[in-house]
Parts: C-alpha cells; structure tokens; sequence
C-alpha cells in the first residue's frame, strides 16, 4: 500500500506578477499557456498594470539535448530488441538475454555520460561546463542505480557471487568517482581474497566457502585477542578491519566515499557469503552509521537503499521523482517487467505501472519535430491505451513538408488509422487549394475519400478551363481511373477530359456519345451544360456527319431544356442584357448547326450506307 | 521538471483574457481588453506577430483556432455582441464574416469536432446560444436557441465525435450519421447538454444540477477511446464537479465533487490526451488533477505565480488503496 505523498508541488511560475492578478491557464497540443488575467469579466477593467506577457511552458525539455538524443535513439533500438525477445525462452537462456539487454542500456548510458563529460571540459562558458557537468553525475548516478537493479533483480546473484558482483559495482564507480582514495583501501585487502576466492573455475560449493572463510576469520580473532599485534596498533587496526569491525572501518572513512562502499567493504569482512534476503540489515545500519547522523540521506541514497531491500516499486518511484524525464523509469520498468518482477500492482490512473511509463516517456518524444518517430514504436507496445494515445499525438505533427506528411502517413496506414488518413489528407489538401496547388489538392481529397473536398476541386479545375482553355495536371485527371468515382464533379471532370482527348485523337463519334451522355446522365453541372454545346458546334460543323438524328434530337432537347429555364442572378442590368446578347448569339448558332445536322443526318440515315 | 520554454510579448494594453495555441503548436492567438486580436508564430522559442486583428468594439473573451482541414480560421467574441470570424487568405489575415446576433456580450466560443463540418457554437449574456455552419461561398446558416439559460451563458464546449456503429465509406459524400452534442453553463447555476434532433433542430437534453451559484466553464473531456463521457464544470460556489456518463445510450450523468475552492473556480480545461484537467481560481493559483483508478481524483500539481526562477518537479500524487 502506498502512502499518500504528502501536499502536491508547487510551481512557481517566474515573472507572474504577485498577489495582484489571477492566473490564466490553458492547454496547447504539447504545452501549457499561463499568463495574468483578470477573470471578471467587467467592460472597464480597473486600472491595474496588466502584464502582456504569456508564458509557454513545457515538460519534458530534454528531449531538446543534443547529447541525450544519442541516448534516447539507441536505447530505443535495445528497447524493440527486448519486446521482440521470444516469450517462449525460459530459464538460464532467458536470464543471459535480459541480462544482455540491461548491460546494452548501461553502455550506452556510459557513452551518453563520456560524451557530455567531454563537452563538459571543452566549455568555454563556465555556466555551461557547470550544467554539463551536473548532467554527467546524473547520468553516472542513473549508470549506478541501473547497475544495481541488474545485480539484485535481474541477474539475481546468488549467495556467493553477490558480494562479488557488488565489489564489482563498487569498484567500477566509487572508484572512478575517487580514485585515489578508494583505490587504497579497496584494493589492498580483496587481492589477498580474490586469491582465495580463487574465481574462474571455482570448484568448491558454497558450503567448503564458507567453512573456510570460518576458519580464516576465527584465525584472525584469535590473533587479536593474543594481542600477536599489539606492538604495531596499525597492523591491530588493520585485524580488526579484516574481521569486519565497523568501529575500526569508520575510522577510515574517509577513505570510504560513501556509505554503499562502507556496506561492500563491511560484508566482505563481516559476511561475504551474504544471502540476497539479508542485504538489507546491513544497508539500513551502513547508511545509517556512515552517516553518523550528521547528514540526512540524499534522494540517491533512498534509491539505493530501496533497492537493497528488493523494494522495486519503491526504487521506481523514487527515481521518477528525482528525475527530470522519464527515459530512466520507463525502460528500466519495462526490463523489469520483462522479468515479470513487476505484480500487477496498484493500478494508477487505469493502466499498470510499465505502460504508464511508457506512455509518459513517449508522450514527451512527441515533444520534438524527429524523435516523435521513436515514440511510435512505444506507444505500439502499450497494449491498452497505446493506440489511442498515438491517434491523438499523431494528428498534431506539424505536417510542414511533404516528407513529413507522408511519413505520417505512412504510419497511420500501417496502422490501419482510418480516421488519421483521411483527417490528415483534407489538411493537406486545404493547404494545396489556398496554394493554388490544384493537382496535389485533388489527389489528396482522393486518398481522403473526401467527396465533397473532390468536388470542390473539381469545381476549380473547370472553372479555370473555363477561364483558360486548357486543363492543368493533366497527367492526373487523365489517370484517376476508379476514383473518379468518388464525386459526380469529379467524375464529370475525369469524362471531359476523356472527350477532349478523343477529339484530340479524331474519334469523333465516341467524342460526340461521350459528349452527349455527360447531359442526358446528368453528370454535367446544369452550369456547364452551354459549354458542352459549344464543344459540340466542331462536331456539328464537320464534313461528316458524326451526331446521328437520335443524338441531334437530344442535343436540342438539352439546348431547349437550358434555354427555357434560365436563371436570373442578381445580375445588375446591363451586364444582364450584354450577356443576353452573348447568349442569344450562341443559342442561335447552336439551334442553326443542330438544324443543318439534324437535316444531314436524316438524309444519310434515310438513304442507303455507304456516304 | 517543467520549464519556461518561451516568453511571448504580446504588447496587449491591457489585460489579456484568452490565448489559444493552434493545432500543432505553432501558432498563438491571444485577446484581450484593449479590443484586438493577435496571432503570433511561435515556433522554435520565438515570437514574430502574424496579424493585429482590429473589428471588435470592446473587450474581447474568447479565440478559438478551427480544425486546419478547414484552412486557417479563428473565432473570436466580445462585449461587444458580436462574433467575428477570421480567415488566413494568401497570407494575409482578414475578417471573414460577422454574426451579430445576440443583445449582449457575447462570452464563449467553441468550434465542433471536425467531423461535423464548421460549426462554431457561441454562448452570450442574453441567455441564448447560437450555432453558426458554414455552408460554403462564404454563407453561414444560424440556428439559435433562445432562453439557452436564464440571465445568461457563460461558456459552451462540444461532445467529442462519437459515430454510432462502425465506420463505414461513403464515397458518394454522404456523412454517417454522428449525433452532435454540445454542453452549456450559465447563470441560472445549470449546465446544460443539447443535442441536434433529426430534423436539424437542437433540443435540451439534460440539466446537470449541482451548483448553487453561476456556472463558469464547461469543458467536455476528449475522447480516449473508452465509452464513458466526462463533463467538468466549475461555478461561482468555488466548486468543481466532474460529471460521468458511462454509456452513450443510459444518458445518467452522476456527478462527483473534485474539490470545493476558498474562492471562485474560473476556469476548467482539459489536457489534449484527455488525462489530466487543469482547474483555474480566483486563489490565483492553477491546479492540475488526474483521475486515479479507483475512480478518485488527485491534485498532481499546483502551478503557482511568484518571483524568482525556480522550476519545480512536477510530481505523480499516489493515493492510498482504500
């Protein structure tokens, strides 16, 4: 059961003004607004300075580090490694992997940190050495509390090695942190051990170990208590540290950097065959008397100390509060849940711990304008609201390239995010119509299946025939094949293209049903339907005869259905009567080619083939 | 950690009621008293001034940026009665269209889910709701609903597209069928859910009653995929109730108290993913609160105004089991 944190944090806001003015709050797609605000809403506000200033404010910041963006691509290569690891795999096989996996993530911490380490000295302003350099003792403390997890959960060090594996730990960063120090102490005494220990090859059970160990330790009781070194209170000290005497060890200590490196150094005089399960009696009283109640534990020391007493949910906790992302938490989380170390424990705010994580970790990625990619594989192992989460963050990637609007894409697609596509197309195709990008306009409405969009292109794409005489991305209309179907305008569009390119290639009787079919089906816009006529008088004029009696009856029937209805717009007058004019010529045109074919046409018709 | 990424001098001469970010985050609307209406780009830490939109004739409450498959739209009301609605053409901001009909101010502004069309509802101290559609060439068709709420109403905010059943093409253009909804507050201390009857007209659905002074904000929670709906509404009384449904068709709202405030409760806006609410206070304070899965709610974080430049973690509240 946990326990409730204690009040919530605070925030503080810089630059907000004090007691005066309220606060106003809102949410952007990955951001949070404050600014001043007075929120009664009066006509007059009263004469208090109102701050102009709004404060875009953001978690997840890190993702902006130039250095931590190594961390994050490679770790998340080990991270779709690890998910695809073979469930089936059991046992010692199983353990090495994981194992494997957990050293992958360290190495690359320890690249991270050697990096930023380097950057770190070649600063030119203080300031910026300073903070790289706090970064590096973040990183080393995440490589330590990582290295530790590996030790006690996953590679589940048995009685004998543990303290082998902690010496390990010990060396590997107190040492590096203080070298010269720690190398005194920790290295004189285990050389005489390790020896003993006689490692590679060890054939000796755990039992003859300790038996030995036994003898040894009561051998030197015995030489303290015959005071065989008294003359020499150096080599006396040194006996008694030899048995573990944490009187004698603590006066060394400031040879000890740390109390973690007081604990190691005390087990292995003390209880080197310590059992996993008995840790924790000795790391409560190491802190606590390394401390010697001068000092209060730092959030490091509570991690470390969670950790020896095999307190995972504790560890994770407190690690993702001393953090400033959620990178360590999550995958260390999901390692461990690998592991299946993690019970279904205490469901918090509907999902379980790891892929609270998770979703929190890759909520953030989608922070930055690449490394949202990372985010998608991570939400796709998050098998409860990772989908939904993804749809939601996915349709607020600014699409400010083509590139990138088709990698998005691209991903809602494999995904099967129908809703995504199609929303993010008719993005795309708003922003090539107010472009004056008319093809791309056009084939983004059809990948969004937006029939009205479609038709509303279609619409331009006539209009300026209309207006020029020629047809722009040709190339497209001519190759809509079946998604011309998506719209009537659009389909009328594919069809008269099709008719000019008939003409184009002299068939004129196909040209000429094509062209009358347009009406009598109704695809035609009735506003079009002058236009098609007039693209019929070429047909009407030519030598043969290409429209027969039946279509030229048809063809007035439509001239007469048009003429008679003839809206009246809010035209002014004289426009009115000039385009009556216009008009009037035309129909009169018309109906004189259609009576001269109609004539033609019967005659042919009437009399035998052949002319 | 949160940190202050950007600073934005938005130059208002007097007191700033709304800022809106767009879509991606690229684009800052803000309004305020001294009547205008500006858009600034904000990308990558910086802050150029797009457009000082000029129309309104008092202060002006509310902005809100249209989904981007409609183009570059925002809306924004005022004092002054009037709703205004701007549009991005060519590069240049311009008014688009004008709605003048209501008697007084006009307070709250909410576009609905895409997925219905462009529909802006609009909520004013007349006590009555207007709904205006674009219905292209730059037509607009108004519905309004009258005596929405007695005195007045103080904010509106959509229902999240839900399509019944599955979702299904319809190439030849027609819509599914999507039941739109919408919820109001107002000063006769009611929130209120409508919905759009076949015939076109909007019909009251629900009254929420739990408030004994003016409701302030509504803000209807996005979807996240789960059936349940939730309303958060915060009143004059200092309270915040959040409402849950959890089944589209059994229409029982039952509410839950989120906290009682020392002070008036302004303001209740939902995070994008749906998972954390921020409620603003006349205790010039704003706190954020996430729902536990023992169905509680729990304050994660109190963002306050002071001096100095200290950057606090923001930490996940735990609640004990019971």
């Amino acid at each position: 059961m946990e326990e409730l944190d204690g009040e919530p944090t605070v925030t503080l806001i810089p630059g907000v003004n004090s007691k005066k003015n309220q606060m106003y709050f809102d949410w952007g797609p990955g951001e949070m607004l404050v600014c001043e605000t007075s929120f009664n809403k009066k006509e007059k506000s009263e004469m208090v300075p109102s701050c102009p200033f709004i404060y875009i404010i953001r978690k997840d910041v890190d993702v902006y580090s130039q250095i931590l963006r190594k961390l994050f691509n490679e770790s998340h290569g080990i991270f779709l490694g690890l998910q695809r690891i073979d469930e089936e795999l059991t046992g010692k096989s199983r353990k090495s992997q994981l194992v494997r996996v957990s050293k992958n993530y360290r190495s690359v911490i320890r690249a991270c940190m050697e990096e930023m380490h380097q950057v770190a000295i070649a600063a030119k302003d203080p300031a910026n050495g300073r903070q790289f350099s706090s970064q590096v003792s973040i990183l080393s403390a995440m490589e330590l509390i990582w290295n530790l997890c590996e030790i006690l959960f996953i590679e589940v060090a048995p009685a004998g090695p543990l303290l082998l594996h902690l010496l390990d730990w010990v060396r590997l960063h107190v040492c590096e942190v203080d070298s010269l120090s720690a190398d005194v102490l920790g290295s004189e005494n285990p050389s005489k051990h390790d020896s003993f220990w006689n490692l590679p090859g060890n054939t000796q059970t755990l039992t003859e170990l300790e038996l030995k160990w036994q003898h040894w330790h009561e051998e030197c009781e015995r030489y303290l208590q015959d005071s065989t070194f008294a003359t020499s209170p150096h080599l006396e000290s040194l006996l008694k540290i030899m048995l573990g005497d944490e009187a004698a060890l603590l006066e060394q200590k400031e040879l000890l950097s740390n109390w973690y490196h007081f604990l190691v150094t005390r087990l292995l005089y003390s209880n080197p065959t310590v059992k996993p399960i008995d840790l924790h009696y000795y790391a409560q009283s190491s802190l606590d008397l390394f401390l010697g109640g001068e000092s209060s534990p730092e959030p490091l020391d509570n991690i470390l100390l969670a950790a020896f007493e095999f307190d995972i949910h504790q560890v994770i906790k407190e690690c993702s509060i001393a953090l400033s992302n959620w990178w360590f938490v999550a995958h260390l989380t999901d390692l461990l849940d690998h592991c299946k170390l993690l019970q279904s424990h205490n469901l918090y705010f509907g999902s379980n711990m790891r892929e609270f994580l998770l979703l929190e970790y890759a909520s953030g990625l989608f922070a930055h304008p690449s490394l949202w990619q990372l985010g998608v594989d991570y939400f796709d192992y998050c098998p409860e609201l990772g989908r939904v989460s993804l749809e939601l963050h996915i349709e607020r990637i600014p699409l400010n390239t083509e590139q990138k609007a088709l990698k998005v894409l691209r991903i809602c697609e494999q995904r099967q995010m129908t809703e995504q596509v199609r929303s993010i197309c008719k993005i795309l195709a708003m922003k090539a119509v107010r472009n004056n990008r008319l093809g791309s306009a056009l084939s983004w409405s059809i990948r969004a299946k937006d029939a009205a969009f479609a038709t509303l292109v279609s619409d331009r794409f006539l209009r300026d025939y209309c207006e020029r005489g020629c047809f722009s991305d040709l190339d497209l209309i001519d190759n809509l094949g079946p998604a011309m179907m998506l719209s009537d305008r659009l389909t009328f569009l594919g069809k008269y293209r099709e008719f000019h390119r008939m003409y184009g290639e002299k068939r004129f009787a196909d040209a000429a049903s094509l062209l009358l079919s347009l009406m009598t089906s109704r695809i035609a816009p009735r506003s079009f339907w002058m236009t098609l006529l007039t693209d019929a008088l070429p047909l009407l004029e030519q030598k043969q005869v290409i429209f027969s009696a039946e279509q030229t009856y048809e063809l007035m029937r439509c001239l007469e259905d048009l003429t008679s209805r003839r809206p009246v717009h809010g035209e002014s007058d004289t426009e009115q009567l000039q385009d009556d004019d216009i008009e009037t010529t035309k129909v009169e045109m018309l109906r004189l080619s259609l009576a001269r074919n109609l004539a033609r046409a019967i005659i042919r018709e009437g009399s035998l083939e052949g002319s | 950690m949160v940190s202050v990424i950007n600073t934005v001098d938005t130059s208002h001469e007097d007191m700033i009621h709304d800022a809106q970010m767009d879509y991606y985050g690229t684009r800052l609307a803000t309004c305020s008293s001294d009547r205008s209406v500006k858009i600034f780009d904000v990308r990558n830490g910086g802050q150029i001034l797009i457009a000082d939109l000029r129309g309104h004739e008092g202060p002006v409450w509310q902005v809100a940026w249209a989904h981007p498959m409609y183009g570059n739209i925002l809306a924004s009301c005022s004092y002054d009665r009037k709703v205004i609605i701007w549009r991005e053409e060519n590069g240049t901001w311009e008014k688009s269209h004008e709605h003048a009909g209501h008697d007084s101010s006009v307070n709250s502004v909410c576009w609905a889910p895409h997925d219905y069309g462009l529909i802006l509802a609009c909520g004013s101290s007349d006590g009555a709701i207007s709904l205006l559609t674009y219905t292209g060439e730059g037509q607009w068709e108004v519905k309004k609903i009258n005596n929405a709420h007695t005195i007045g109403c103080n904010a509106v905010s959509w229902a999240p597209a839900v399509v019944p059943g599955s979702l299904i093409d319809h190439p030849s253009g027609q819509k599914p069928n999507y039941i739109k909804r919408f919820a109001s507050g107002g000063c006769d201390n009611l929130i209120k859910l409508w919905k759009e009857e076949e015939d076109g007209q909007w019909k009251e659905e629900q009254k929420l009653e739990a408030h004994s002074d003016w409701v302030r904000d509504v803000a209807w929670a996005p979807s996240i995929g789960l059936p349940t709906s939730t309303i958060a509404g915060c009143s004059q009384d200092g309270r915040v109730f959040i409402w849950t449904c959890d089944d589209a068709s059994s229409n029982t709202w039952s509410p839950k108290l989120l906290h009682k405030f020392n002070d008036v409760v302004w303001h209740v806006s939902w995070s994008i993913t749906a998972n954390i609410l921020a409620v603003s206070g006349g205790d010039n304070k704003v706190t954020l609160w996430k729902e536990s899965v023992d169905g509680q709610w729990v304050c994660i974080s109190d963002v306050n105004k002071g001096q100095g430049s200290v950057s606090a973690s923001v930490t996940e509240g735990q609640q004990n089991e019971q």
